[in-house]
């Protein structure tokens, strides 16, 4: 017993010893920049957070060896919070201390309960939610993120039925699934309202979680009304689950997948029940494309394989850099939010349609690709975008 | 210091300071604490004021579960109904403040009531079974009664504020919370004194026993269920004003076994047991994320790795508390308390 409290006084002076060897290496900060980082890892979202966090550690080593931002290295940050809210509050505000500039967030909902703090403390965040409830800079001055938004790609999927569906006789029947979750609600609004615009028939919500392993009850649901196609919202585990049981139970209705729902990884998992069903929002290009900025991930990752979320952070990661380069002087948060608002089509080497921030509108780009499954590879179908409209900004 | 005690009366023997010294330590301690926002960082005082939060809404369980052996799974949910109470009054009926808090928490006792009546019928596992019951309709209210709540967007809280002063900082907000901590400790100390007091310890440790010596089952169980809910609404309600965004996200069933966690670690039917447990479940997984941001920078390849042991990390010391430590930390503090009285000469 007397042991077993030797051992754990050992352990919490190392610790402490650890803590005070990294709270001077934060001391020394003079010459670096510290960048937040707040990513799931281990939560309901891990299966894309992962190669996310991979990213964003793998190119602040990339910066780092380019000459960091005018000579000086940057530092991220990088921590798990596990999907949930409190945990990235708790974060959040250790790295508003820190006196960072920047934080590399996450997810919508997370996000969105920050974004008040975040327009207080002028400290620009870049998330991983593309939730369009975070584009319009009147409302949310210091949020920022590099893809296409959900609200978007969802009109893009509505225009997407709407242009290949050749019955004349009938409009589409849609149906929308996601889950229960600010992540997957917030679009649903706009890609109801575009459904409506174009005179879709549009049928009752099936909510399937991120962590289902079974749809089969929603789905049986869902046959009922027979839709001839789906949006999902989700990400790739749960969408694999979505697919594999329509084949089960025999669905005709074709599936078109946001973001974060169709990858490397969703034939792997779908298997065959994944060919010429599904269709997919692809606003970054599929990790390993054969695009300029490939050649510079492989020379900080080598050889490894991660999924096209990857190239979220990446780029997230790049605009980042290249705003701080053009900050004069000391890199602040208002200082960095109107570096980031000069730029104008943004080149990422080929992994995102070209992006531009202005002081009115946060949207990065209106534009991506479509992709499908096909003998179980990931295919182009098509470029797709929806007009820069000041209707769109905002939800 | 005296180096043994010596009661000639009950009254001496529920005394809450037993001897001049425990009262000089205390009042040193609450000094501390009071000047500490003095000198820590920002990050630290969001700990301490978690910790603070969170010491009230456990109490408040320690009451029901340590004193009154009635088991709740409800308790992250109440804590939410607490917190979503208050904020409406506060943005929807505009109501300062200081009324919210209150009403929060009797709003969260009523509701508590209610959840608490199968009480009178079942016991242990079945009990825990039917408040988990309790915590998922709550949850389902809060995520899909989106014209009162919000939905799964949350609502957006305004700061305390008491006669135009606003709570607005981690620093001013540390003094509040820190007032209701005393309060609640205070009363959950001196509830346990009283005839209720009794009446919930007679309850929990033999309730035939309790009922033939004329114990009021029916009233003393629906009246810990109340006061429990009333304090983890309290909790509840200053939470909402202090992260000042609240979603359902926030008051899961994790939340509620985190809650009973607390009071198990902590020690349940010790006042100091909630403190402690608060303590430890609210610094352990902060002091977990030390290594792994440490390394991260050296090996990316970690950091994925270390973020998942950590929550392997957590459940393995809570295992290992429980083996070790099996009536909780506040047990083993007063095993360290009467070493140190006799120190050096033990026996």
């Amino acid at each position: 017993m007397k042991s077993l409290w030797k051992t754990i006084g050992i352990a919490m002076l190392a610790l402490a010893l650890g803590m005070g060897v990294s709270v001077q290496g934060h001391a020394k900060k003079g010459k670096v920049i510290l960048v937040g980082g707040i990513y799931d890892t281990t939560g309901p979202t891990s299966a894309v957070g992962i190669p996310y966090a991979a990213a964003g550690v793998a190119a602040e080593k990339y910066i780092n060896q380019h000459g960091g931002v005018n000579g000086v290295p940057i530092k991220l940050i990088a921590n798990d919070y596990g999907y949930k809210i409190p945990e990235a509050v708790a974060l959040y505000k250790k790295y508003k201390d820190m006196g960072v500039p920047c934080i590399q967030g996450w997810g919508t909902g997370d996000t969105n309960a920050l974004k008040t703090f975040i327009t207080k403390d002028k400290i620009v965040y870049i998330s991983a939610s593309f939730d369009a409830h975070l584009d319009d800079p009147a409302k949310t001055p210091y949020n920022f993120f590099v893809g296409t938004s959900y609200s978007d790609q969802i009109r893009i999927a509505m225009q997407f039925i709407k242009e290949t569906w050749t019955d004349k006789s009938r409009p589409p029947k849609v149906v929308f699934i996601y889950p229960d979750h600010p992540y997957g609600k917030n679009p649903i609004p706009a890609g109801k309202a575009m459904a409506k615009e174009l005179g879709f028939e549009i049928g009752p919500d099936e909510i399937v979680g991120l962590r289902a392993i079974d749809a089969t009850s929603q789905l049986l649901h869902m046959k009922e009304f027979n839709p001839d196609w789906a949006w999902i919202g989700g990400t790739t585990p749960s969408t694999a689950v979505i697919l594999k049981d329509a084949a089960k139970l025999g669905l005709k209705t074709k599936f078109i997948i946001n973001c974060w729902g169709m990858d490397e990884d969703l034939p792997k998992l779908a298997g065959e029940a994944a060919n010429d069903r599904a269709y997919g929002m692809f606003n970054f290009a599929p990790f390993g494309a054969d695009v300029p900025a490939t050649k510079e991930i492989r020379s900080v990752i080598g050889d490894k394989q991660y999924t096209l979320h990857f190239n979220k952070e990446w780029v997230a990661m790049m605009v980042m850099w290249e705003a701080m380069k053009r900050v004069k002087g000391e890199i602040t948060g208002p200082k960095l939010k109107a570096a980031l608002e000069t730029l104008r089509d943004f080149d990422t080497g080929g992994l995102t349609a070209p992006i531009t921030f202005t002081p009115t509108d946060h949207r990065p780009n209106t534009k991506l690709a479509i992709y499908t499954i096909k003998d179980g590879k990931l295919t182009f179908v098509k470029w797709s975008e929806i007009p820069r409209a000041k209707k769109y900004l905002g939800w | 210091m005296p180096c043994g005690l010596f009661f000639e009366n009950y009254k001496d023997d529920e005394r809450i300071w037993k001897t001049r010294f425990a009262r000089i330590w205390l009042i040193a301690f609450i000094l501390f604490l009071l000047v500490a926002p003095f000198f820590t960082s920002k990050y630290v005082l969001y700990i301490m004021n978690v910790i603070g939060i969170f010491i009230i809404g456990a109490h408040g369980l320690n009451l029901l579960t340590g004193f009154t052996g009635q088991i709740s799974l409800g308790h992250g949910a109440f804590m939410g109904v607490g917190a979503y109470a208050s904020a409406i009054l506060a943005t929807k009926l505009h109501l300062p403040f200081i009324v919210c808090l209150p009403l929060a928490g009797l709003f969260t006792a009523g509701v508590g009531l209610i959840f608490g009546v199968p009480s009178l019928r079942i016991r242990g596992l079945y009990l825990a079974i039917a408040t988990m019951a309790a915590q998922f309709i709550i949850e389902y209210a809060m995520r899909n009664w989106t014209s009162l709540t919000g939905g799964s967007a949350g609502l957006v809280v305004p700061p305390a504020s008491i006669a135009g002063f606003s709570f607005d900082s981690d620093f001013r907000m540390y003094y509040l919370i820190f007032f209701f901590v005393v309060l609640a400790t205070i009363y959950t100390k001196n509830i346990t004194r009283t005839r209720p007091g009794r009446a919930f310890v007679a309850i929990r440790d033999r309730y035939l026993a309790a009922e033939m010596m004329g114990i009021n089952l029916y009233k003393y169980r629906l009246l810990s269920f109340a006061i429990s809910s009333f304090m983890v609404g309290v909790a509840g309600s200053l939470w909402a004003h202090y992260v000042q965004i609240i979603s359902d996200e926030h008051f899961t069933i994790w939340l509620s076994i985190q809650y009973l966690a607390i009071v198990i670690i902590g020690g349940l039917g010790h006042v100091l047991g909630a403190i402690f447990g608060t303590i430890f479940m609210v610094v352990l997984p902060e002091v977990l994320r030390i290594p792994a941001q440490a390394l991260s920078g050296h090996y990316p390849a970690i950091f994925a790795i270390f973020n998942s042991l950590r929550d392997g990390v957590f459940g393995l010391v809570i295992v290992l508390f429980l083996i070790f430590e099996p009536d909780g930390l506040a047990d083993r503090w007063r095993v360290i308390k009467s070493y140190w009285k006799l120190w050096p000469f033990s026996y």
